[in-house]
């Protein structure tokens, strides 16, 4: 016994070093987790507070860029309203009123502090608790998709953005309605991948694609992206696709988060089924 | 003594600040991501116990990740760096590191000594870091570069730094 706590105090340095290790190890691993947000993480509200007072000061420099943005937006919303729309048919007009109910709720939400060159990139956005939202809800902008909530704390929001090793997103080809996953490789933040669109589909460069709206987390048909490139390895079964993001992460500053009102009801529905 | 723990305090929070301030936002060509922070644990004067070297490198690290949304890679990364600070000064011996009260740094001990000194070390802290960010062998080349191209950067940016506030010598 004597020995060995002599050996571990002559080798103290390195089993500090360990010990220290560890402990980021453990802080790696339980931060990794998609699904429970851990005890330490960026939304809290010390260093968020502080990346959002630099951020107000930095808020003016884009302001042109987002007020052209936003600009277009209401434009293209108030082409949407009622008000905008022939009405041939009253009693129907009522009638979609009881028969559709809402399925997606938007909040407009400011990005405070936001990556895009790393591997694994996230955001950080001014809405929290106090605007309920929850993990896994979507995150997108008036021109595309941007990310999924990971944590929330009372005032702000984590998102683990498209740019992210494990993010893999449900996406269709506008013309055809084939579904594929996107993932991005890294490198080019312009740049992403779109996998499993099988070899007989016809597609062409310039190709909309759009989300699919099975993963329940973006409402379908919300512009990803254009294809730039395409390829078909000899004997593949599917084509690797470079696709162009309609997003440019560099400028990205206010987005809309998404809630699906019956997602619960989809994953409880969906668990049943795993559960057989 | 006072004055170097000072002094030390406050580089630690100047260059956290400098750090997720302006550096993070750093970008140039999707692949050069400078981390200056790691300045800090150079300029540790040599007499610091080492069981405070560790710790003061976790919790840099940890600082920085706590803006970054990186939680435990730099401290990890930070950690690494330190452990091998003292092989490293060993490795690229000077005649006079070994002089009490000498500080690492170009005052001291030259441009040359601490160009080699920060190339070594920050490669330990990038080639630690980026390959616990990406964690797959896969791309393993796309991020030998990125190792490589930062490094250089983040060399350049320390040994810039360090000379604006070289004191003139009597």
């Amino acid at each position: 016994m004597k020995t060995l706590v002599l050996f571990i105090w002559k080798h103290s340095f390195f089993f500090l070093f360990l010990l220290l290790e560890g402990a980021a190890a453990l802080l790696i691993v339980s931060n990794n987790n998609y699904q429970r947000s851990s005890f330490i993480n960026a939304s809290n509200g010390f260093t968020a507070s502080i990346l959002s007072l630099s951020n107000t000061t930095t808020h003016y420099i884009g302001l042109i860029k987002v007020n052209e943005d936003l600009a277009n937006e209401n434009a293209r919303l108030r082409s949407l309203l009622p008000q905008s729309y022939m009405k041939f048919d009253t009693t129907k007009y009522e009638a979609i009123d009881s028969v559709h109910q809402q399925l997606y709720h938007y909040q407009h939400a400011e990005i405070i502090s936001n990556s895009f060159q790393k591997r694994n990139n996230y955001l950080i956005l001014n809405k929290g608790k106090k605007e309920k939202i929850k993990p896994m809800m979507g995150v997108i902008t008036s021109n595309g998709i941007v990310g999924i909530v990971k944590d929330v704390s009372r005032n702000f929001c984590t998102v683990i953005s498209v740019l992210h090793s494990k993010s893999a997103l449900d996406v269709k080809v506008k013309n055809n309605g084939y579904t594929g996953t996107l993932v991005w490789q890294g490198g080019d933040y312009t740049i992403g991948n779109v996998h499993n669109i099988p070899s007989h589909v016809h597609i062409n460069k310039g190709d909309t694609i759009l989300t699919s709206g099975n993963s329940s987390i973006f409402p379908e048909g919300i512009l990803v992206g254009t294809i730039q490139d395409f390829s078909l390895n000899p004997g593949a079964n599917f084509y690797n696709i470079d696709l162009k993001f309609s997003v440019n992460y560099n400028k990205v500053k206010y987005v809309y988060i998404v809630d699906n009102v019956v997602k619960q009801e989809l994953i409880e529905l969906k668990n049943t089924m795993d559960d057989e | 003594m006072n004055k170097l723990l000072l002094i030390n305090i406050a580089r630690f929070i100047i260059l956290v600040l400098l750090q997720v301030l302006i550096f993070n936002k750093i970008n140039l060509g999707g692949y050069l991501n400078p981390y200056i922070y790691v300045m800090f644990i150079l300029l540790l004067p040599f007499e610091t116990p080492k069981w405070l070297l560790l710790f003061s490198a976790f919790f840099i690290g940890l600082s920085v990740d706590l803006f970054s949304g990186t939680i435990g890679m730099h401290a990890a990364a930070a950690t690494f760096m330190a452990f091998m600070r003292p092989t490293a000064s060993r490795v690229i011996s000077s005649k006079r590191e070994f002089e009490t009260g000498i500080l690492p740094g170009i005052n001291d001990l030259g441009i040359t000594w601490f160009i080699s000194y920060s190339l070594l070390l920050v490669f330990l802290h990038h080639l630690f870091y980026f390959y616990l960010e990406v964690f797959r062998i896969g791309e393993f080349f796309q991020t030998f570069m990125r190792v490589i191209a930062s490094t250089l950067l983040t060399t350049l940016i320390i040994v810039l730094l360090d000379l604006l506030f070289k004191r003139e010598k009597h």
